[in-house]
């Protein structure tokens, strides 16, 4: 490869030869001023005095044609990033303006964002639809400290955020005194624990390199956020205007597949097993993913314990076993977990009590296998990866890049002779499964009038409204009991798109204002139930989906508190015997309460509430969604019952 | 006689029902005739059932009831039976509908059927296997079980009972787990407690040491009447309408 020649010079040299040949340039210094000095006490400060009559140093240039910045955007594009989601700071200006001007807005478009911990977040809830990331731009400190919680969130639920972070490292560069706050040594120190891969490239080239190297970690599974910590001064210094500058290429690296004697092994022992479970987690990363699950599931007529990491497996599947897992988990001789977060916790009871304790809930002979990518990447100190579970076959290796060679291996495995008795046990699951149905819909009988509304009503309610939408769910169930998986038919990819990953509050807001981003090219309508609570980490992402036209439902679950936090007060109160009635100071949201129908008007969103009779509900919904089939986001606030 | 009496009660207990369901005088409505017809069915129906009475109680006559009672009240808690029938198995609901428990103090069961129960039970209870409890300790328990008295009617609670009751659920942040109406949640893990599906001195008995994830409520936390009152205002909460009935939950 011939040696290039270095494209970026420095802001001092460029401007020492630019006065030697470009005359043209140099702008004439202004007159001496006569005005008067300005009176101290009134008034802004005029320009200064001093530089309005000293004369220019020499021949000093102002302006160029092409930037550091811009260079930035071209590598930028060729990643195919379509949106850059950024609070605006003075250390990544020449990137904002590069991406505005040089590059047109236009892939990458700048989202304007009102918290760093949004703008990381939306890429946290985008990527999960879009499948790939969007980028984010922040202050090397200030706000990569904003947005360090969304970063940990991102991390721990093993999806691919781009982030650059400003900075400016030569101490002489920087304008006292706000400058030298936002700066810092190591930028990436503070996210180095929770991201994948950083870098500080010094170049242009060194850029370039890193840039495309960073997309491509962060895409290999496991995937995670990556950080490049960009030079104020390498992004504003000029580019001569003959620099060629070269954009690597490139090439995703092909995801880890387990090894294949592992993987007929596993087969062998799903094969013939009397009882086997499929437990599923982050195992779906695509359509693709979703499709061999059915797959392997079918092939085996085997119990599915969806865990809900990613949409892994269809509600109303025969074999779909989750809500009576914990009998088929009992039962089982074989267990299987796919991107398990946490097998251990899977497989074992445990109690909150003054001295916690747990017991396995599985058969002591029960073979555990496990095949997940999460086993290629550790870090120490944050303890996000669970207690050590004893597998009898652990398998390193992306779960839905190694589903075909495990299916082709069952499949292969499998005798004919086995078939009646698979067909009996997938008859068995199936009558379990509609069981379980019918039980869900009489238990959601109860309290159906109640106010305030039921999780149970306002999840059927919504799904009356939905049903015959292309619809997406980008928030999580768990703060609704998961009545959507109970009640509603999920089966594509994007029906769900699992949880925080990190239990960050905060999260569901800006995911899903993200996610809904995603959907909007599909043209899909996006469904939020926006936890109080969360919303008020940072409500400022509904200005942001009102602004940029991002269209998405979101209804309340208002249950004024943060209820989670109610229920730990309360069982320190009653361990302590000292009664529970005051667990509500400093956990409750009330007196006053919020009104976020208010709350969203003022930030330009159809909004209608508080909703607390069930009746006003489906008329709301219907008006709702109206607006959002306009393109524009719409909130109902509902007063809900706490779970 | 035997025969009339059942049927003097079943004729108190028609009328009873049909004037709960808001009819003023339930002869007049029904018609005489409709009435008449109706109670020679149930003559029919409970002259078969006094029967078999009968031979069932010419049976228990015949069974050892020579366990230890005291000893079978020890094992009775110890394998938690009161934790779903009561502390005097007095059972809650109606039995065979959903959620019921079976009263089963003074058992009409012969020992053997008892014991077949026992090991093999139908519906929701765990089977108790040899391993958990012997056939001796089986005994003890069907023997006290037998000296226990026949409870009476469950009494419905009264609705100033059941208000206060409502007032106090609050106020102890019970619905924080188990929702405003009882309806439990699996989020939280807070059972189904409305309308109740356990007695309650089992109710009471749980809240004090519970063996789940829920705190225990000491008495210096909750007293005994707070329960109580609870415990009524979750008895006046009336079944739900079947989900067949509602067009939401069949889409």
């Amino acid at each position: 490869m011939p040696k290039r020649k270095s494209a970026a010079i420095n802001r001092r040299d460029f401007l020492r030869s630019a006065a030697a040949g470009t005359a043209a340039l140099v702008t004439s210094p202004a007159a001496p001023s006569k005005q008067p000095l300005p009176n101290p006490r009134s008034g802004p400060p005029p320009m200064s005095p001093a530089a309005e009559v000293e004369a220019p140093s020499g021949a000093e240039v102002l302006t160029a044609d092409r930037t550091g910045s811009d260079f930035m955007v071209d590598v930028i594009k060729s990643l195919g990033i379509e949106y850059i989601c950024a609070n605006p700071g003075s250390s990544f200006r020449g990137l904002h303006e590069s991406v505005i001007n040089y590059g047109g807005n236009k892939s990458p478009e700048f989202i304007t964002c009102l918290h760093e911990e949004s703008s990381v977040a939306m890429a946290h809830g985008y990527a999960k639809i879009a499948g790939k990331p969007l980028g984010v731009f922040a202050h090397g400190t200030v706000g990569l400290q904003h947005a360090a919680m969304a970063v940990y969130n991102a991390y721990c639920d093993r999806v691919p955020v781009y982030i650059i972070g400003g900075n400016i490292m030569d101490a002489t560069k920087r304008i006292p005194p706000v400058e030298w706050a936002h700066s810092v040594q190591d930028a990436a120190a503070m996210l180095r624990d929770y991201t994948k891969w950083d870098d500080l490239p010094v170049s242009l080239t060194h850029f370039a390199e890193s840039a495309v190297r960073a997309y491509k970690i962060a895409m290999t599974p496991p995937m995670m956020p990556v950080l490049l910590i960009v030079d104020a001064e390498l992004q504003e210094n000029p580019i001569s205007s003959d620099a060629k500058m070269h954009i690597p290429s490139l090439n995703p690296a092909l995801p880890p597949q387990g090894d294949s004697g592992s993987v007929a092994e596993a087969a062998r022992l799903l094969v013939a097993a009397e009882n086997p479970v499929l437990v599923f987690d982050r195992a779906a990363r695509t359509p693709a993913g979703l499709a061999l699950l059915i797959e392997l599931a079918e092939t085996l007529q085997a119990a599915v314990i969806d865990r809900a990491g990613r949409m892994n497996f269809p509600s109303r599947h025969p074999l779909n076993q989750t809500e009576r897992g914990r009998e088929e988990l009992a039962n089982a001789d074989v267990i299987l977990g796919l991107e398990l977060n946490d097998f251990w916790g899977t497989i074992h009871s445990y109690r909150d009590q003054m001295e916690r304790t747990s017991r396995p809930i599985t058969r002591p002979d029960a073979k555990l296998i496990g095949i997940s990518a999460a086993t290629l990447f550790f870090k120490s100190n944050y303890q996000n990866f669970q207690r050590y579970p004893e597998l009898d076959l652990d398998i390193a290796g992306d779960a839905e890049a190694t589903l075909p060679s495990l299916i082709a291996s069952v499949k292969s495995q499998l005798a004919t002779s086995r078939k009646s008795a698979l067909q009996n046990r997938g008859a068995r699951l199936a009558g379990a499964h509609q069981k379980t149905l019918q039980a869900n819909r009489e238990a959601a009988t109860y309290a159906w009038d109640a106010s305030p509304i039921s999780t149970a009503r306002l999840c059927a309610e919504i799904w009356a409204q939905i049903k015959g939408e292309d619809w997406s769910l980008v928030s999580t169930s768990g703060f609704v009991s998961r009545w959507p998986e109970k009640l509603w038919t999920i089966d594509k990819h994007y029906h769900v798109i699992g949880y925080s990953g990190g239990y960050g509050i905060g999260y569901t807001a800006p995911a899903a204002v993200g996610a809904a981003l995603a959907n909007r090219a599909h043209g899909r309508l996006s469904v939020n139930i926006q936890c109080d609570g969360d919303l008020m980490y940072g409500p400022g992402v509904l200005w942001t989906a009102a602004h940029h036209r991002i269209p998405l439902l979101s209804i309340m679950h208002n249950n004024r508190a943060y209820h989670q936090e109610v229920m730990q007060v309360q069982i320190m109160a009653d361990r302590h015997s000292r009664g529970v009635e005051r667990a509500k100071i400093g956990t409750a949201i009330d007196d006053p309460g919020i009104d976020y129908s208010k709350l969203a008007q003022s930030m330009g969103l159809y909004a209608e509430g508080p909703i607390a009779d069930p009746k006003e509900l489906a008329p709301a919904l219907e008006r709702a969604i109206a607006v959002v089939k306009r393109g524009e986001p719409a909130l109902l606030d509902v007063h809900t019952q706490p779970r | 006689m035997k025969t009339y009496k059942f049927l003097g009660d079943l004729v108190e207990r028609f009328v009873g029902q049909m004037r709960r369901a808001g009819f003023a005088d339930p002869l007049r409505v029904v018609g005489f005739g409709a009435f008449i017809a109706a109670t020679i069915v149930c003559i029919v129906a409970l002259s078969a059932l006094s029967g078999a009475a009968q031979t069932a109680a010419g049976q228990q006559a015949n069974q050892s009831t020579s366990g230890n009672a005291e000893n079978g009240r020890v094992v009775f808690e110890k394998q938690g039976c009161n934790k779903c029938h009561g502390a005097q198995g007095e059972g809650v609901g109606v039995p065979g509908q959903a959620g019921g428990v079976p009263r089963i103090a003074s058992t009409a069961l012969a020992l053997p059927a008892f014991v077949q129960l026992v090991r093999s039970p139908k519906g929701q209870m765990p089977p108790f296997g040899n391993q958990k409890v012997s056939d001796a300790e089986v005994a003890d328990v069907y023997a006290f079980l037998r000296a226990l008295t026949p409870a009476g009617k469950p009494e419905a609670a009264a609705p100033e009972s059941a208000k206060k009751g409502e007032r106090l659920f609050n106020a102890y942040g019970c619905y924080e787990c188990h929702g405003y109406q009882g309806q439990g949640s699996t989020q939280t893990g807070g059972s189904r407690l409305g309308p109740p599906r356990i007695p309650l001195s089992a109710f009471v008995s749980y809240v004090r040491a519970p063996t789940g994830q829920m705190p225990p409520y000491t008495a210096k936390a909750v007293s005994s009447e707070d329960l109580g009152e609870m415990y009524a205002f979750l008895q006046s909460i009336p079944q739900p309408a079947p989900a067949k009935s509602i067009p939401l939950l069949n889409q």
